[in-house]
């Protein structure tokens, strides 16, 4: 039977068409021989066993039937008709495949983009995986870090997870070519074990790795290997030198791993007996791994135990802090969730137009094709037989549709993980390696195909109960596929319109916003100023540093075309800042028993005013604030109207860890974070009253700040050679890197509003374009009666608007809860910002309109003698 | 030879029986098939040609006959030759004793045994 099957499949034993013909001519022959035989003319026997045998030609096919896999044959006949009638109506097919695929293809990249953002660590085991967060309800989502002593709680109490600790490092890396910065982080030495990282070469770090006084190993990521060795397996086991320490490369991580930022350079730590007392300086990044079969759940409850007891041990640093054990997809979602709840609502209604728009077409399509349906129906083909005729063309349009949403969600991503900002890429690790999720496609294509056939089946269910006569009387003329038709077909345009103003509501929410953050001051000045990274050799002293330091700052004086050059710590708009927790003498402890926190910055004497930074009261830091001068501390007029709202703030203490400083100015506001982030308490301090081996350089130029570029470098390099200055940009570069996210994030709402709007306004032209043909004749009638072209115009028009008016009222309803979405990614905007709906409204009704305009002033220039004739 | 009216239409499913059936005798041709079929049946049936060649072409598909392409006896040509295959015999077999039944079947209606 199987083998039988088989042979059926392969046609396997199927005879030659040369065969058949031979077999058939042969039985002729012998027929007309035998009928020779009784003593017929041999011509004549000839037509007579023709004739007694029939129709060759139909013998021949029936011959044929019995080899062919008939239903197979079926659907490429059923393919053929359906390609032939896609063929002959070019502007439906074009239109439905074009509709259909940008459907797909935008829902599908943005719906990729939301699953890249939830997938912190896509190349790790996501769901063994768990983050220890440490916070307190007054810092929210900002701190989540842990101090050392909670890491090691953590690392020795819980008994169902693995912990590991990582922390930044700045190491520059010493090369022939000079000292070139990098971006590492400090990891627990079982960290790669516990996360089951693959490595491209080499392996982990080796036992003991992380010891005081052990040998120093480091482990590199694939794009570094990549870009500093080219990917040279020699790398392994060789030494490099990060700062001012040969470490030993031991391995390198396969390409997409990324963890827990992207990183060049990753060295192991270990807590020693003397952080581990340490409670107050929280910047551990903790991770675990669960153990066995243990739960996030069960690790939470034991980390709730730990919580309990370093509040007993430590009250004063640990009291209303909470420690958690959470799933590993919090871990970018905090800030981002809402961007990937928006993408996929964006994507899902995108998709939904782009549905409805080809039902639409679709629709439209059987009002012309009723008759030919009737006329086959009439003819005795089966239901069945047409229903296949029509799925098979449904199917062959999804298909080219589908094809069409495959290429541009590739092309789509592809734009995407290109344009990525880099800061924001560095945040989120997905990103990297972003690509289409085929089932996210497939599921796409189904529902596509799923539409589609839905629509594709209406005409059958309808065509049976189509009243033959009264189509066939028409003569050929279609009408609107009855009232129903037409009215389901103005719902779908409402609809899409609805939902156009919808996303165009939330594009324009973002522009706004967009607009209001690059045009919002941050307080800090942006023109002609050049700021980069400066990496010092860690190990040397602070004297050293100090040496630096003051050397750099003379040599940066007196040049050319610099105005006034200062390091500080961090950079405005880099979305990085030192926290620090600060005490005031004789204030009252805030109500929860935490001090005060706020940006701290050390700067040398110049840096305010190369940013931009007015001094408001008393002095700023200046050449007096050296090491063992008196401590002072310039704070930001928020923190002075904040602390002493009565005045006088100058002159009052600060205690900052052990050490008093006093305020001795009172500077400008700078929105270190951003405008988009809340202002905070800020210090001024001096660099070489508290030195760090890293920095951030400001050069305020005279020319474009571009310009400088290697003058400043010149200038670095001959002051210390062994410094690495690195993401030298202009200030304008840093605002844009900063508002990147934003950007491209309006960005792709507008295409995807455009996208849908087109989509609707071809809906509706569409849809009153083909009730004007329909009624060509009810036209020329009211045209013969009298009707001026204005009447008629006004007549269609009004069609038109009151389906774009009631899509825009339904729209708006939608648009005021999508909105609620953006709040938390809107800049002084108000997600109900009535400017906003009123200009989408309007800009919506002018467009759909315009587009009415055309088929309406057709339909008034209708000639009555014509369209009676007719 | 009697009019097309004298003829009988062949029962459905009957062909590929008959065709079995005239195999047992030994090989032999499409032609030859049909002429004995109309011989030994007195002409009163004829088969098709339209029918014995897609029926042929069907059994050769399902394996209960096998054909080959051999010299005729008497001519220098080749022609093609039908035998049945062991498939065939069983088939045939099973075929002509459903046969048998259908036919002892109708019989009892049509003239039913006297009732004693």
């Amino acid at each position: 039977m199987l083998r039988r099957i088989i042979a059926r499949l392969t046609r396997r034993g199927s005879p030659s068409d040369a065969d058949i013909e031979r077999g058939l001519r042969d039985h002729l022959e012998l027929e007309a021989d035998s009928l020779g035989k009784k003593d017929v003319p041999e011509q004549t026997a000839r037509l007579a066993a023709r004739r007694q045998f029939g129709n060759l030609s139909t013998a021949r096919e029936s011959v044929r039937d019995v080899w062919r896999w008939t239903w197979l044959e079926h659907l490429e006949q059923d393919m053929r008709h359906g390609w032939r009638a896609m063929i002959r109506s070019p502007a439906y097919s074009v239109a439905l495949i074009a509709t259909i695929g940008i459907g797909i293809g935008a829902s599908t990249t943005v719906y990729t983009l939301a699953r890249a953002i939830h997938t912190p660590f896509p190349a790790l085991p996501q769901n063994k995986l768990v983050w220890i967060t440490y916070g307190n309800a007054r810092c929210g989502v900002d701190c989540t870090e842990l101090s050392p002593a909670a890491f090691a709680a953590v690392q020795q109490r819980a008994s169902s997870i693995t912990a590991i600790g990582t922390y930044n490092w700045t190491a520059a890396l010493r090369g022939a070519e000079g000292s070139e910065p990098t971006r590492g982080f400090m990891v627990s030495p079982t960290t790669w074990e516990a996360i089951e990282a693959p490595f491209a070469a080499g392996r982990g770090f080796p036992n003991g790795a992380g010891d005081a006084g052990g040998a120093t190993y480091v482990v590199l990521s694939y794009e570094f290997w990549q870009r500093r060795f080219h990917g040279s397996r020699g790398v392994i086991d060789s030494v490099i030198t990060l700062g001012e320490q040969p470490r030993t490369v031991v391995g390198v991580l396969a390409k997409d791993v990324v963890f827990p930022m992207v990183a060049d350079v990753y060295a192991p730590f270990r807590v020693t007996a003397h952080d581990a007392n340490d409670h107050a300086s929280r910047y551990l990044a903790v991770f675990a791994r669960l153990n066995g079969d243990a739960t996030v759940d069960r690790a939470a409850a034991e980390v709730r135990t730990i919580n309990a007891q370093l509040i007993r041990e430590s009250p004063k640093t640990d009291s209303g802090w909470v420690l958690r054990a959470r799933p590993i997809a919090d871990y970018h979602t905090d800030d981002v969730v809402s961007l990937e709840a928006i993408a996929g609502v964006a994507a899902l209604l995108v998709f939904v137009a782009a549905c409805l728009s080809a039902a639409n077409l679709a629709l439209a399509r059987l009002s012309t094709r009723r008759h030919e349906l009737a006329l086959r129906a009439a003819l005795g083909v089966g239901r069945w037989r047409l229903a296949r005729h029509l799925l098979t063309e449904a199917g062959l349009l999804s298909f080219a549709a589908g094809a069409l949403g495959a290429v541009l969600a590739r092309w789509g991503v592809r734009m995407m993980r290109d344009a990525i900002p880099a800061n924001f890429a560095a945040f989120v690790p997905g990103w990297a390696r972003m690509r289409i999720d085929p089932h996210i496609l497939l599921f796409a294509l189904a529902a596509a195909l799923l539409a589609m056939l839905t629509f594709a089946l209406l005409p059958v269910l309808r065509a049976t109960r189509i009243d033959l006569s009264s189509v066939l009387a028409e003569g050929g003329r279609t009408n609107a596929g009855g009232r129903y038709g037409t009215r389901m077909r103005a719902t779908l345009v409402v609809l899409e319109v609805s939902i156009a103003l919808v996303l165009l509501t939330g594009a324009t929410l973002f522009m706004r916003s967009v607009r209001n953050m690059i045009g919002g001051d941050a307080g800090v000045r942006l023109d002609h100023v050049l700021v980069m990274d400066v990496t010092l050799p860690p190990r040397a002293s602070d004297s050293s540093h100090i040496d630096f330091i003051r050397r750099l700052d003379v040599g940066l004086r007196d040049v050319p075309g610099i105005r006034a050059a200062g390091m500080g710590t961090s950079t405005p708009l880099s979305n990085n800042f030192g926290g620090i927790a600060f005490d005031v003498p004789g204030r009252a402890p805030q109500p929860n028993g935490q001090p005060l926190t706020g940006i701290g910055q050390q700067v040398t004497p110049s840096y305010l005013q190369a940013t931009g930074v007015r001094i408001e009261a008393g002095r700023g830091i200046d050449d007096r604030d050296v090491a063992g001068a008196q401590r002072v501390v310039v704070i930001n007029r928020f923190m002075a109207d904040a602390l002493w709202p009565q005045g006088g703030a100058v002159g009052r203490l600060v205690k900052i860890g052990d050490s008093t400083w006093s305020v001795v100015g009172i500077a400008s506001n700078v929105h270190h974070g951003g405008v988009d982030e809340e202002m905070r308490y800020t210090m001024y301090r001096s660099l070489y009253q508290s030195p760090r081996n890293f920095g951030v350089l400001a050069v305020w130029t005279s020319a474009d700040p571009d310009s400088m570029r290697d003058v400043v470098r010149g200038i670095v390099a001959r002051t210390d050679p062994s410094v690495a200055v690195g993401n030298m940009m202009s200030m304008h570069a840093m605002q844009a890197r900063h508002v990147s996210p934003f950007t491209m994030m309006a960005g792709m709402m507008s295409l995807l509003a455009i996208v849908t709007m087109t989509i609707a306004t071809v809906g509706l032209y569409g849809l009153i374009a083909y009730s004007v043909a329909q009624r060509t004749r009810e036209i020329g009638v009211r045209i013969a009666l009298g009707a001026s072209p204005r009447n008629i115009l006004g007549h269609v028009g009004s069609g038109a608007l009151r389906l774009t008016a009631v899509g825009i009222v339904f729209g708006l309803a939608g648009a005021a809860v999508f909105a609620r979405l953006l709040t938390s990614m809107l800049y002084r905007v108000s997600p109900s910002d009535p400017g906003t709906y009123v200009e989408v409204s309007l800009g919506l009704l002018i467009v759909a309109l315009t587009a009415a305009w055309v088929p309406s002033w057709r339909a008034a220039r209708v000639d009555p003698t014509v369209a009676l004739r007719d | 030879m009697p009019s097309s009216d004298d003829r009988l239409e062949l029962l459905q499913g009957t062909l590929d029986m008959l065709i079995l059936k005239t195999l047992l005798f030994g090989p032999t041709h499409g032609h030859g098939i049909a002429s004995h079929i109309r011989r030994t049946t007195g002409e009163t049936l004829v088969v098709e040609h339209g029918s014995l060649y897609p029926a042929l072409h069907r059994l050769q598909r399902d394996g209960y006959i096998a054909a080959k392409w051999d010299k005729a006896p008497d001519k220098n040509r080749e022609l093609k030759y039908y035998r049945l295959t062991a498939a065939g015999r069983r088939r045939l077999a099973h075929q002509e004793s459903r046969w048998n039944e259908l036919v002892r079947a109708i019989g009892c209606v049509m003239t039913p045994a006297p009732e004693v």
